[in-house]
This record gives structure tokens, C-alpha cells and sequence, in this order.
């Protein structure tokens, strides 16, 4: 009777415990995340304008309506499908490979992995103003090598050839690194035997990372994936500096697209609708992903 | 009574300082320490007693808030630059705190709006990046109640006269009421390269055709004839190819509806796309107005066409290459048009929910008195007054030439037509698709009429036209 009592109270003091751990945590979720988003949902139910201060008033689904019949959405749409897509398998391809190379215990690799982590480390809004003075047709230092190689100067972010390409490469060159850092930490925690065991039996470099490397590090692949792909979806600085959604809106994604209509054209009610569309997207597409690849269950419910 | 005056000045014609006046300021100025021998203004603090005396002249009780505080709001702009060292000046003359937020421009457009939007009291004063929003949504105060304010103003102490014309009636908004004070003056100038221009025998171009002539005459491996701003922004391509649309005989907004797919915008647009498809830099599609600078400062371009602002920086030897040899010219028209330049003044107001509204007036009013329009002209800041733009430290600073063409330029352009589509309410949705349209045209990606037929279509849509 007397150990239930003191269970009890062992309970109870447990359960405080948590609850006081946990406090910071939830008020900042509900502060930072949890309220912005119940206001933006709010606010996408009306024609909320900052230009018509007292004016406000609910319209219901009409602005997701509008949005959905409006052509500049579906290419903004495309054009963030395109650019997340081909940017994330480059960086998930180039994070796999250079990670691979470089799972290897000796100083240089050591040296070389500091190396390659830099651009994680960088402010972006600098990196990517120094790619812009870069990409400067006329003086800058891409198109300088160029006409060394004997080559055709670009209009790298002006053409609609070739602005995709150079958002992808600055985007790639400052986020393949985080690849590489989930992948270099996977291959740390991978155990050594099926390794040695696939060289005692003759495989070849190439049969162990494609029969072995890559599926053991798919959990870690997939995650990175996912962080990647959610980031990649929201890109907002590098695309705003460089080509500001041009040439005319063939680099313009939805990110870009909530940002004029509620910052430059102060229709926060219309912006909000598209940056809810833009959460419901991520969130349909990462819980298909997780679920199809089963990525956060525990490994026996796996095999079951 | 102030709307009386401000409606019935002279055209700026008739403005200008008479020898002796001016002789009569500057001398004020030198004598009391403000202006060295050079003309350029001593900021120094030993200066400031003596510098308030130009101010006592003023039937204004400038220390009637002392120990109040403002917070000055704007962005990194020459304006604010000039204003900031004089600061000190106006705490000694008036006991009032000035505190200073200064952001870039595409932070400052982002930031401020929200703010302002949320009713916070500050900033007290601040730049108007957009007049049409910021009356329409009720973000500033009301100036004339101040003007009529004999504590605050003293008219003729003020001059009105001395201000542009233009300046002086930009300010007032449909309704009557004037919101804002114009601060500087600016209008759309050519500027060539002269040593370029003589190389092949070429003199400054007047018309879109002679333009695109000279333009390709000029254009090398490694100059480019003409740089334009094209970049597919709201704030880059529409503001000269506003000029090109008004200098062809268009309009961009015509009784609340857009007019970009009439015949003369169409046609100006598509000399627009033509120039610089033909004789711009590569990559032109990406240029702002800082690359247009850019390339020109490094005689990597050969004309321009862009601010009369541009001037100070062009004949800056420190900055420049292209400084001492650059003609500065009147805008291009087109076949049988007359010249209408696209003209700008930055304005700055005070913040309808500010709680130190007399204050933020008095230093509105000290900004853009004589005495403090002299001193930050000195160090080239365009004004709107022409006692500063008469003076040898703004001449200095600026260039002779400069300053008549930017004059001649100011004179000939349409306030009417520019404030029509630029102070509309919703002015960033005219033109964010109109500067994406040019930016279409000279990428190559539409042509001109599909562009500006395509873009008129969302914008009276967006207008509700």
C-alpha cells in the first residue's frame, strides 16, 4: 500500500518533470511556428490588404480559387517542381559520391572534408552576391575563363537558356556539403563487416558502393533527401539576388510569387493562400515520402 | 490659404535666384563658416553656433520640442547621406533628438510597409518609396494643417519660390492635401561617352533611331553601345522605359486604365528591346541601374541613359573612367515626338501615427530649408531647390553640364503622366508586369506587342479597369 503510494508520487513528480523540460520547447513551437501559421490559414480566408487599413473581410475560399485559375501560379508552381527536383538529385548525387571518396581515415582526407563543408559555413546572402558579381557578363571572372577557353561569353542570369542552370549550380555549390556531412556521419555508424566481407570475396569497388554502400546508407540518403527537397522547395535569396524571378518570370517560384503579392503588393490575404498551398504541398509530398519508404520506423517493424 | 500658394507659383522658369540672391546666401554661408573656400560645407562642430544663425532668421520657434525624439526612417540614398552629418545642426538649433534607421532599398520597401501597416508610431519621418500606397492606406499625416502652422512654418522665410515647380506640385494628392515634401530632383538624362562618340565620328543621338544607329557603331568585343535597366523588376525596366513610352507619345496609365498595348507604347517598347538587343552589353536582361553604372563608370559601355543622379559618381575621378569626358545630354524621342523624359523627386512625410508630429514637421521643414539645401547640395545631392542647383558647390560636385542637362531634362518631362501610373495605390502591380514585359522584350523571349498586350491584360485586371 505504502509503495503504491510512493509510485504514485514518483509519478506524479515524473510527470511534472516532463511537463517543465518540455514548457520551452512547446511555447516557442506555439510562438514561432504554431501561431504564425493559424494566422496566415486566418488570412488567407480573406482579401486582407495592408492598402485598405479597417477594410478586411472574409471571402472563404476565394483567394484559393483565384489562385488556382490563375496561369501565373501553375508556371511559378513548375518552375519550383523543376528547380527542387533537378537541384536535389545533383547535390544528393555529388554528397553520396564525395562522401564515399572521402570515408577514408587519413589527415588529408581530414583536410579535404574541412574543405569541402565551407560553403555550409558561409552567410548565403554573401556567397550568392559574390556569384552575382561572378556571373557579370561583362566583368566577371566566369566569363573571363570562358574567352581563356576560347569559348562563347554567357549572359549566365539574363538568358533562358542558361538562368535555371546558374540558380542550380549556386544552390548546389552551397548545399551539397549538407549531403555530404548526413552521408559522411551515416558511413561512420555502418558496421565494417559486410565491407570486408564483399573484398574477401572479390567485389569490386564499384559493386561495393552500388551493392552495399548506397542501400545500407539509404536511410540517411532519404532523410537528407527530404530536408533537402522541403529546403530546396522554399528557396527564396539566392533566386531574389540573382535573377529576381527572370528573365521575365522563367525563374520565378512560388516562394517568389507569395513574396510580390504580399510584400510589394501589400495583398496579404492572397499571399497567404499561396504560402498555405505552398505547406500543403511539402507536407502531402514528405508524408508520402516517409511513408512509402517507411524512414522513421523503428527497424523491427520493418522486418515485420 | 497654403493650397492657394502652393497651386498658384510660377512655373520653374520664373524660379530662378537672381545673381544677387544667390551671391547674398552663399556669402551668408561662407561668412559663417558653413561653406570653406572650395564651396563645400565644414560639418565640423565648432561650426554648428554659428551655422544656426542662418536659421534665426526664421519667424519659427525652432525650439518649441525641445528634448523630443524622432526616429528618422530611409534608405541608403544620397539623400540620407547628406542629411545624416548635418544631424548635429539640427539638435543644436532645435533640442531635438534625431535617431537615424537606415536600410537598403529592398529591405527598406520589405520592412517599412509592415510597419506602418501594424500602426507603429515609428518611424516619426521617413522616405516615401510610394506615395499612391502610402496615402491610400492612410500611413501619412496630413502637412498642411503644419504649413498654416505659424509656429512651425514661416513662409516667406521658407521660399517656396525657390523650389522646383514640379516639386512643388508633386506632393499634392488627389484630394488636395499635400502628404509629403518633395526632397530631391531627378530626371531621365542621356550620358556618352565623348571620347567614344569622337572615335567614331558620332555626336550625341536625339532621336530612338539615331539612338540604335550610334549605339551599334559603338558596340565592340569589349563596349557595349548602350546600357539600359531590363531586369525583370518592377523597379528596373519600367521606370526608362516609362520614358520611352511617354517620348513616343504614349502613356502607361490613362483614366484608371492601362494603355501599354496602344500602337506608340508598343512601338517604344520595341526600340527599347531593339537598342539593347542590338547594341547592349551581354546580359543586359539582368541589369539594374547599378550595372548600368557600372559598366558605364568602367567604359565598358558607352551611353546611358538613367538617372541625372548618376552625374555625381560619373564625374567622381576616385569612382570613375569615364569622368571628365561624359556629355550629358536631353532624352531620345521618337519618330516626330517630343522629348518627355521620365522625372522623379523622392519624398519624405511623417508617419500619421507618429506621437512627435511637430517635431517630425520641423525637421521636415529644416531638411528642406535653403541653408540645408545649400550645404547637402554642396556635396552633389540633387535638391529641389534652385539657389542649390545655382550654387558653385553643387556645379563642383555635380558638373556644369550636368546640372543643365539634368535642368533642361527636368523642364521637359510630364508630372502628370509619371504621377498617374507611379502614385497610383497600386502602383507595384502596374509595374512589376510592365518591367517583367520589357524585360520579355529585350531577352527576346516575346515580342514587343505580345509582351505589352499580355501585361496590359493583367494589370487592368489587377486595377479592376
Amino acid at each position: 500500500m505504502q509503495g503504491c503510494f510512493f509510485m504514485n508520487q514518483f509519478r506524479k513528480e515524473r510527470n511534472k518533470f516532463i511537463i517543465l523540460m518540455l514548457m520551452p520547447a512547446t511555447i516557442l513551437l506555439v510562438g514561432l511556428t504554431l501561431f504564425p501559421f493559424i494566422v496566415s490559414l486566418i488570412l488567407s480566408f480573406t482579401d486582407y490588404s495592408l492598402l485598405r487599413p479597417g477594410q478586411t473581410k472574409f471571402i472563404f475560399l476565394n483567394n484559393y480559387i483565384e489562385l488556382m485559375k490563375t496561369d501565373e501560379f501553375w508556371i511559378a508552381l513548375r518552375v519550383t517542381v523543376v528547380f527542387t527536383v533537378l537541384a536535389v538529385f545533383i547535390q544528393v548525387v555529388l554528397g553520396v559520391v564525395f562522401a564515399t571518396l572521402l570515408h577514408n581515415e587519413n589527415s588529408n582526407v581530414s583536410l579535404l572534408r574541412t574543405l569541402y563543408l565551407l560553403p555550409l559555413a558561409i552567410t548565403p546572402i554573401a556567397a550568392t552576391f559574390t556569384f552575382r558579381l561572378m556571373f557579370n557578363p561583362s566583368l566577371g571572372v566566369l566569363n573571363y575563363f570562358m574567352k581563356l577557353l576560347g569559348l562563347e561569353p554567357q549572359a549566365w542570369l539574363a538568358s533562358p537558356n542558361t538562368a535555371m542552370i546558374s540558380l542550380i549550380i549556386v544552390d548546389t555549390w552551397q548545399w551539397t556539403p549538407f549531403i555530404l556531412l548526413i552521408c559522411l556521419g551515416g558511413l561512420a555508424s555502418l558496421p565494417t563487416e559486410p565491407f570486408e566481407a564483399a573484398k574477401v570475396d572479390g567485389a569490386s569497388s564499384w559493386q561495393i558502393f552500388t551493392k552495399i554502400t548506397v542501400p545500407m546508407l539509404y536511410p540517411f540518403i532519404g532523410l537528407a533527401l527530404l530536408f533537402r527537397s522541403i529546403d530546396a522547395f522554399k528557396t527564396f535569396d539566392i533566386i531574389y539576388v540573382l535573377t529576381s524571378g527572370g528573365p521575365g518570370i522563367l525563374t520565378r517560384t512560388l516562394n517568389l510569387y507569395a513574396f510580390k503579392h504580399g510584400i510589394e503588393y501589400l495583398s496579404m490575404g492572397y499571399a497567404g493562400s499561396i504560402a498555405i498551398v505552398m505547406l500543403i504541398i511539402t507536407i502531402v509530398v514528405a508524408q508520402i515520402f516517409l511513408r512509402k519508404n517507411k524512414l522513421l520506423l523503428p527497424k523491427d517493424t520493418l522486418k515485420r | 490659404m497654403k493650397k492657394k500658394y502652393i497651386n498658384h507659383l510660377p512655373p520653374i522658369k520664373q524660379l530662378n535666384l537672381t545673381r544677387r540672391h544667390f551671391v547674398k546666401a552663399t556669402s551668408a554661408l561662407a561668412g559663417a563658416g558653413i561653406l570653406s573656400s572650395y564651396g563645400l560645407p565644414l560639418y565640423a562642430a565648432s561650426n554648428v553656433d554659428e551655422m544656426i544663425k542662418m536659421y534665426e532668421g526664421a519667424n519659427i520657434d525652432w525650439q518649441s520640442q525641445k528634448g523630443s525624439s524622432i526616429v528618422l526612417s530611409g534608405l541608403e540614398h544620397p539623400w540620407m547621406s547628406s542629411i545624416e552629418p548635418l544631424l548635429p545642426h539640427f539638435k543644436k538649433l532645435t533640442g531635438i533628438d534625431v535617431q537615424v534607421q537606415k536600410q537598403s532599398e529592398s529591405e527598406y520597401v520589405a520592412e517599412v510597409p509592415v510597419k506602418l501597416g501594424a500602426g507603429n508610431p515609428t518611424p516619426d519621418v521617413y522616405m516615401v518609396w510610394s506615395y499612391g500606397q502610402a496615402a491610400n492606406a492612410g500611413w501619412l499625416e496630413s502637412l498642411d494643417q503644419h504649413f498654416d502652422n505659424p509656429d512651425l512654418f514661416d513662409k516667406n522665410w521658407y521660399d517656396l519660390d525657390d523650389i522646383f515647380s514640379s516639386a512643388r506640385s508633386f506632393p499634392i494628392w488627389n484630394d488636395g492635401e499635400s502628404y509629403v515634401m518633395s526632397i530631391t530632383a531627378e530626371a531621365q538624362t542621356m550620358f556618352a561617352n565623348q571620347n567614344m562618340l569622337d572615335a567614331v565620328g558620332e555626336g550625341v543621338p536625339t532621336t530612338f533611331d539615331e539612338l540604335l544607329s550610334t549605339g551599334k557603331k559603338l558596340k565592340s568585343g569589349d563596349v557595349a553601345g548602350v546600357a539600359m535597366r531590363s531586369k525583370a523588376d518592377g523597379t528596373a525596366g519600367s521606370w526608362p522605359g516609362g520614358g520611352f513610352v511617354f517620348s513616343n507619345g504614349g502613356v502607361i496609365i490613362q483614366d484608371g486604365k492601362c494603355m501599354l498595348d496602344s500602337p506608340e507604347a508598343i512601338e517604344a517598347i520595341h526600340y527599347y528591346g531593339t537598342i539593347l538587343k542590338e547594341a547592349g552589353p551581354l546580359g543586359v536582361g539582368n541589369y539594374h541601374w547599378y550595372e548600368c553604372l557600372n559598366d558605364y563608370m568602367q567604359e565598358v559601355c558607352a551611353i546611358g541613359m538613367d538617372s541625372s543622379n548618376f552625374a555625381t559618381d560619373i564625374e567622381n575621378p576616385e569612382k570613375s573612367n569615364a569622368a571628365g569626358h561624359t556629355t550629358y545630354g536631353a532624352m531620345v524621342s521618337g519618330p516626330g515626338k517630343q522629348a518627355k523624359p521620365n522625372m522623379w523627386h523622392w519624398m519624405a512625410g511623417i508617419n500619421s501615427k507618429s506621437q512627435q508630429k511637430a517635431a517630425a514637421f520641423l525637421f521636415l521643414t529644416w531638411a528642406n530649408s535653403k541653408p540645408t539645401c545649400l550645404m547637402s547640395s554642396a556635396l552633389g545631392l540633387a535638391t529641389t531647390r534652385t539657389s542649390a542647383w545655382e550654387s558653385d558647390g553643387f556645379k563642383s560636385a555635380f558638373g556644369k553640364q550636368a546640372a543643365t542637362a539634368a535642368l533642361t531634362n527636368l523642364q521637359n518631362a510630364d508630372g502628370k503622366i509619371m504621377k498617374d501610373c507611379w502614385f497610383h495605390p497600386q502602383s507595384g502591380e502596374i509595374l512589376t508586369p510592365f518591367g517583367i514585359a520589357i524585360n520579355e522584350v529585350v531577352t527576346g523571349t516575346k515580342s514587343a506587342e505580345k509582351a505589352m498586350t499580355e501585361a496590359t491584360a493583367k494589370i487592368n485586371k489587377a486595377i479592376g479597369a
